[in-house]
């Protein structure tokens, strides 16, 4: 046997995906262990090396290859325990990270204080001179300021440096003069470049992304030293990959050189799962677990990037996968309003004490507790009767939101579960609205443990057509991992515009950009057949201030007879995203991007799997009582049991199918099939559906 | 949990409790859509940046259904640019559309178009969508939308006052051309006009959905239920403010030939918590003035209620029902209320506004504790200045915007310090700062320096937020700088023992370095060599400075924000050095003495 493996570390369960050779795929599950997330890595291969009858030492004999979503860097973020950093700037421009880009949010929320900066002001110092941006040196470095600087971080022992200078991007000079100053007063200490790290003409999301790369480099750095050590001590010797925020998974010596890479990187693998799982174009990705709901989307089969993710009151800076988090979960907590509206969320009730079914002490109605009443969960069969939910509890802490309402209990819990699910619908409108995607032509792809029992009726809502709940829904993320590629983003700035395209400037620019592509790939040990590379450029109208990206696919150098076709390519994404174009108007071009990719043998080993054809009639294990809204009546459902079905079994709507690691509740008109793999796709039959859908995300034609 | 303490009797309900939840979530993502058509579409930074554009969805009767991510200055009293369409057209028809940017037809300033397309359920007209956006330019007289000496319309930009530009869905080509032959950058307007036009079909597009799905009269059944929610929320929040009469006053600076004594600003709120209502009267104020400065009937309605609802809890929904909770009372023919035909208002949305909202947020501080809001800065100075001038890296290529290379900051209230990236009343913090280096690849301009004036914050128990400084200047050509730079004079006050912000300055640094000080309010030229120094007003402090907790101070001092000294003299705390450069704590026994 020779396995591949993932590990995603989530912040309840460290999942492990496991596949074979053969195609099989097993899913297993260990508490994280959050301090020593290695620790829970190496317990959960435990755990599946017993699922699969090996003992420890032969299972890591076996395994060729691990790829790893690690939350190590997220988590420091998001707890805000980074090391301490000290950054330096120019001089008249001390503030960037004071100032930072955005908005207040909320018009009428004043009772909030103004958000400290990234890095303290005492360890931010600035120095004269000025690069402007046509990449003229107006005043020299005054390296004498350097090296005082250098004497006072060293003082305030500072653990890693960032530099962010103005223009960089177009003339690195003095960046680079003040990293070798530095090497000399503090030898030692890890610096990041803002030219290196983010190089795109915007100082704010430059600097951050510099700072927060920083903050996290001795972190990350002993993360994976810790996580080699326990797995040499284990005797693994096989390949270790990490993945990244863009998509793709990294060799460890590329992710120390960029660890900001790290962040966020685990729910970045669940659009790139449902990449494999569907040749569907337009694809909408939901991930319902305890806390949050994630969202995400595919367009024109091609994962989203985008350059505005946040972490707290900061940008990223660095461009990731665009996944967006609403506090949506099944712990999100409903309450009622002064003037007698329900809200759910974006409270929520967290892993302790939790729904209050879960009998750790909660007593805030919540999703799940809803969920419980309607119907739709089994208190004795959640996670697949390893847990046994308390009924009563749930019914104590929905009863305060009907007695508020003034309705029944189930009526209750059904409008905590509605507004739930209309809560997600938003956040799916917002991603795919924004990025010009019609919802309503676009498949739902399911991830987690808690969206199979909210998807039905947020597809009627949005009015889709077809959805799957894949087997490995659970694992999702987990799943994107085994089946990634390696992948790197590199982008470099030339600022030029249709009007006077410099040519020399952006095919110099392109070859080093391919250049250190295939010197990545080269490292990664990608050999040659097995490498792709995509290309793109950020462009806006004149006086536009924001840029979108425009895939490029032109191959070898840029000619006058290839610059019509960019600017018709610009004309058309802009008109996609925004709905309109204006031709004519001149298109500047700002900087460019190259993705290398590396195909990893075995990342389609999963596609061999075939689930045997399902043998004479589906048969329920048994009947439940789900609540209507329509009928406002409990109604009988048939529950299936996932692991009685074969290849091709027909589950029509309304029922239930239960899984050890979910439950999907099928509405009326959604009738369901097992495939091949095992997936269940669902098509909805609008005029049977309970609702004719209408959605309200559409871009105007 | 909140229990429901005015929720509505069983009886008077009309639909399900979750369906208005539902629908006021599909309502809201309505608006959300339109206002990110206006927002990805536009071309001008005072839209795309700035934020100054709003969406908003009224019922047909002009009653205020949903705003979401909309400038509340605006919607606030968007009823007023709707209401006189139904007046002036007898036959408004499934596909028109309409603009008004006319103070005098219920018009904010001429600079926001004010576009409303109406919205036909089986025949019958039922809501209004409604996108405004502030344009680049109007066709003024001079470079700039807000024009201060403008004495009438006729020295104002092109008026539209309530014009169909569209008809059974199509554009009419010859009303569109008049206003992008009058206007500096037609490419811009038409591009920003189409952006509105856009978010209109849209918004009218998908009520009609909604209406479909849900049905005509469930939804009209919702507006009721929602109208009265409004009421009901905004009642209680109401009936937690102390009853009585409050008066505020402040004063624009001096505008010489328009007002040069500066111009007061009287704003009395009459609190009624029986009735749940609040009635906020201007009629004690001066007559028009002969410039730009006065308001409109719309900004004026719209500033007036704004500053009430700045100071109730942020949950109340803002509808119609929460509005009628609100009552404004002005006069004709003053400066703060509704102006007199043909007197100029080209600069209706700040300066003067700016203060008659500031008031309004500080009126509730007359009650005391914990109530109300210091004053905050404005927002014209220089460092939003709208720059022009003839770009040297292309060819002499015309440029025209408004920058925000900096900008004033937040008034301080109860709890919490000003917010910094303030701006102004308005937009209060709805807004981003221009990056540096987005400009200067943008306008043939450096910024030599921008960032937080140290010490120029109000002092209190809780700090106003600091202003910025700053200095940019034109890179090989001469720039035009327009401005309107309030608050030299009378910078914002402290409330309740606070103290004032820094004023605001600007200043033509020569070639040799000399200084020479410019006026208030003005256009002035920056020749290659001469550089433009803006500062802004730092917000206004509340409760008394020696009230305030040590450990805040210490903080304000390691941001950079307050001076060693000051902390010692104004706060009365003792600081000492904390280990590392520049990093201080509080000296508790210091502190104690110096308290003492």
């Amino acid at each position: 046997m020779s396995y591949q493996v993932c590990i995603d570390i989530g912040g309840t369960f460290t999942d492990c995906l496991v596949s074979d050779p053969d195609g099989g795929i097993s899913i297993f599950k260990s508490p994280t262990t959050p301090g020593e997330f290695e620790k829970g890595f190496i317990n959960v291969l435990h755990v599946a090396a017993e699922g699969l009858g090996r003992s420890p030492g032969q299972f890591f004999s076996e395994i060729e290859m691990i790829v790893h979503g690690s939350t190590v860097s997220t988590n420091a973020l998001v707890e805000r325990k980074t090391v301490k950093v000290g950054l330096l700037l120019n001089e008249g421009h001390r503030d960037i990270l004071v100032l930072r880009e955005g908005p207040r949010k909320g018009a009428f929320q004043w009772k909030i204080d103004y958000p400290e900066p990234y890095v303290p002001i005492h360890l931010t110092h600035t120095v004269p001179g000025r690069i402007d941006a046509r990449g003229r040196e107006l005043t020299p470095l005054d390296e004498t300021a350097v090296r005082a600087a250098a004497a006072k971080l060293a003082e305030s022992k500072v653990e890693a440096v960032a530099v962010g200078l103005l223009w960089s991007v177009v003339n690195p000079v003095h960046e680079l003069r003040v990293r070798e100053i530095l090497a000399e007063e503090m030898p030692g200490v890890p610096v990041t470049l803002s030219h290196e790290i983010n190089p795109m003409p915007r100082e704010y999301k430059r600097v951050i992304a510099a700072a927060i790369d920083a903050s996290i480099s001795p972190i990350v750095r002993r993360y994976i030293e810790d996580l080699k050590t326990a797995l040499d001590a284990q005797g693994y010797g096989g390949e270790l990959l990490l993945a990244n925020c863009v998509g793709g998974m990294m060799p460890l010596p590329e992710m120390l050189r960029k660890p900001i890479y790290s962040v966020m990187s685990g729910p970045t693998l669940a659009p790139m799962a449902a990449l494999a799982l569907s040749d569907a174009p337009d694809i909408i990705v939901g991930d319902m677990g305890g806390t949050t709901f994630d969202v995400s989307a595919l367009r024109d089969h091609q994962i989203i990037v985008t350059p505005d993710s946040m972490i707290h009151d900061d940008n990223l800076g660095i461009p990731k996968v665009d996944v967006r988090s609403v506090g949506a979960g099944g712990g999100s907590i409903a309450s009622v309003d002064a003037g007698g509206l329900l809200h759910v969320g974006p409270h929520s009730a967290g892993a302790r004490p939790g729904p209050a079914c879960y009998g750790h002490g909660g007593t805030e109605p919540t999703v799940t507790d809803a969920n419980v009443i309607l119907g739709i969960v089994d208190p004795d069969y959640f996670l697949g009767g390893k847990m046994q939910l308390d009924r009563a509890a749930a019914e104590r802490a929905v009863g305060k939101i009907a007695t508020a309402l003034g309705v029944s209990l189930q009526e209750a819990a059904y409008s905590i579960y509605t507004t739930s699910n209309h809560n997600m619908v938003a956040a799916i409108e917002e991603i795919t609205v924004r990025e010009g995607i019609n919802p309503r032509d676009s498949y739902f792809v399911c991830g987690g443990g808690a969206t199979a029992i909210h998807i039905a009726e947020m597809v009627d809502i949005l009015g889709l057509t077809r959805y799957m709940i894949p087997r490995f829904m659970a694992g999702l993320s987990a799943f994107g991992g085994l089946i990634s590629d390696i992948r790197r983003e590199e982008a470099a700035v030339a600022l030029t515009s249709d009007a006077a395209f410099d040519f020399d400037a952006v095919n110099t620019t392109l070859d080093a950009l391919k250049a250190q592509g295939s010197a990545f790939l080269e490292d990664a040990g990608v050999p040659e057949e097995a490498r792709g590379f995509e290309i793109a450029f950020m462009g806006r109208y004149e006086y536009q201030s924001f840029e979108i990206e425009v895939p490029l696919t032109i191959d070898g150098p840029l000619t006058p007879e290839h610059l019509p076709e960019m600017v018709e390519a610009f004309h058309r994404m802009h008109e996609r995203i925004y709905s309109i174009r204006t031709d004519g108007d001149t298109v500047e071009f700002t900087s460019w991007k190259l993705r290398a990719i590396g195909h990893r043998p075995g990342q389609d080993m999963w596609s061999r799997f075939s689930l045997p054809a399902q043998q004479g009639e589906t048969r329920a294990k048994g009947h439940r009582g789900v609540y209507s809204e329509q009928t406002r009546q409990i109604e009988q459902l048939p529950v299936y049991d996932l692991s009685d079905l074969g290849a091709g079994a027909a589950l029509p709507g309304p029922c239930l199918v239960e899984a050890p690691t979910f439950t999907a509740y099928l509405k009326a008109g959604h009738d369901g099939v097992l495939d091949a793999q095992g997936n269940l796709c669902v098509t909805v039959d609008a005029t049977r559906a309970g609702a004719i859908a209408v959605t309200t995300a559409q871009i105007p034609a | 949990m909140n229990m429901p303490l005015t929720s509505a009797p069983e009886g008077d309900r009309r639909i399900d409790p979750f369906m208005i939840s539902v629908l006021k979530s599909r309502f809201e993502a309505i608006v959300r859509e339109m206002t990110l058509v206006v927002m990805r579409a536009s071309r001008s930074a005072v839209i795309k940046n700035a934020r100054d554009f709003s969406c908003a969805i009224l019922t047909y009767d002009h009653e205020l259904v949903t705003v979401e991510d909309a400038l509340p200055i605006h919607v606030m009293s968007m009823d007023m640019a709707t209401r006189p369409l139904t007046e002036l057209f007898d036959d408004i028809s499934e596909g028109d559309i309409f603009v008004n940017n006319c103070p005098y037809t219920g018009g904010t300033h001429h600079a926001d178009l004010i576009m409303a397309m109406p919205v036909f359920v089986e025949g019958v007209p039922l809501f209004w969508v409604v996108a405004l956006s502030h344009h680049a330019d109007t066709g003024a007289p001079a470079p700039s939308t807000y024009l201060p000496f403008a004495k009438n319309i006729f020295e104002e930009g092109m008026h539209f006052p309530c014009v169909r530009i569209a008809e059974n869905y199509e554009e009419k080509a010859d009303i569109l051309r008049i206003g992008s032959m009058r206007n500096r950058v037609p490419d811009l307007w038409l591009g920003d006009v189409r952006a509105q036009i856009g978010a209109c079909r849209t918004g009218e597009r998908r009520i009609r959905e909604l209406c479909g799905r849900y049905g005509r009269e469930t939804v009209l059944d919702f507006i009721k239920d929602w109208f009265d929610y409004g009421a009901r929320a905004a009642k209680a929040a109401i009936q937690k403010l102390p009853a009585g009469d409050y008066t505020y006053s402040l004063a624009h600076d001096p505008v010489p030939g328009v007002a040069d004594d500066g111009i007061p600003i009287n704003v009395t709120v009459r609190v009624d918590p029986e009735e749940g209502e609040i009635v906020v009267d201007v009629r004690d104020n001066i007559d028009c003035v002969p410039g730009g400065l006065n308001l409109s009937e719309n900004t004026c309605t719209g500033s007036c209620r704004i500053g009430v609802f700045n100071n109730l809890d942020e949950s109340v929904p803002h509808n119609e029902g929460a509005k009628s909770r609100v009552r404004v009372e002005m006069r004709e023919g003053s400066a703060i209320g509704k102006p007199k035909y043909p007197v100029g208002t080209s600069v209706a949305t700040t300066n003067v506004n700016d203060r008659l909202m500031i008031a309004g947020n500080a009126v509730f501080s007359e009650m005391g504790a914990p109530y109300g809001h210091a004053e905050s800065a404005f927002h014209l100075p220089a460092g939003v200045g709208v720059i022009s001038g003839d770009d040297p890296f292309k060819q002499g290529k015309s440029y025209i915007n408004q920058v925000f290379v900096g900008y004033g900051g937040g008034g301080a209230n109860s709890g919490h310090d000003g917010w910094l990236t303030y701006c102004g009343p308005a937009n209060a913090g709805l807004i981003q700062l221009d990056s540096v280096e987005v400009d200067e690849s943008m306008y043939p301009i450096l910024i030599e320096r921008r960032g937080v004036k140290t010490d120029s914050q109000g002092f209190g128990e809780y700090e106003g937020a600091p202003g910025m400084d700053g200095v940019f200047y034109p890179l090989d050509h001469t720039m035009t700088v327009a401005y309107a730079a309030d608050g030299k004079v009378n910078p914002p006050k402290g409330v309740l023992g606070g103290q004032p912000g820094g004023a605001s300055d600007t200043v033509r640094i020569e070639p040799d370095g000399a200084r020479v000080t410019l006026a208030e309010f003005s256009e002035e030229n920056f020749a290659a060599g001469q550089k433009c120094e803006f500062t802004s007003c730092g917000g206004g402090g509340y409760g008394a400075p020696e009230a305030r907790d040590p450990a805040r101070v210490a903080a304000s001092v390691n941001r950079g924000w307050l001076s060693l000294s000051l902390a010692r003299e104004v706060y009365k705390v003792a600081l000492r050095e904390a280990g590392e450069p520049g990093l201080y704590e509080v000296d508790a026994d210091g502190t104690a003495a110096l308290r003492a």
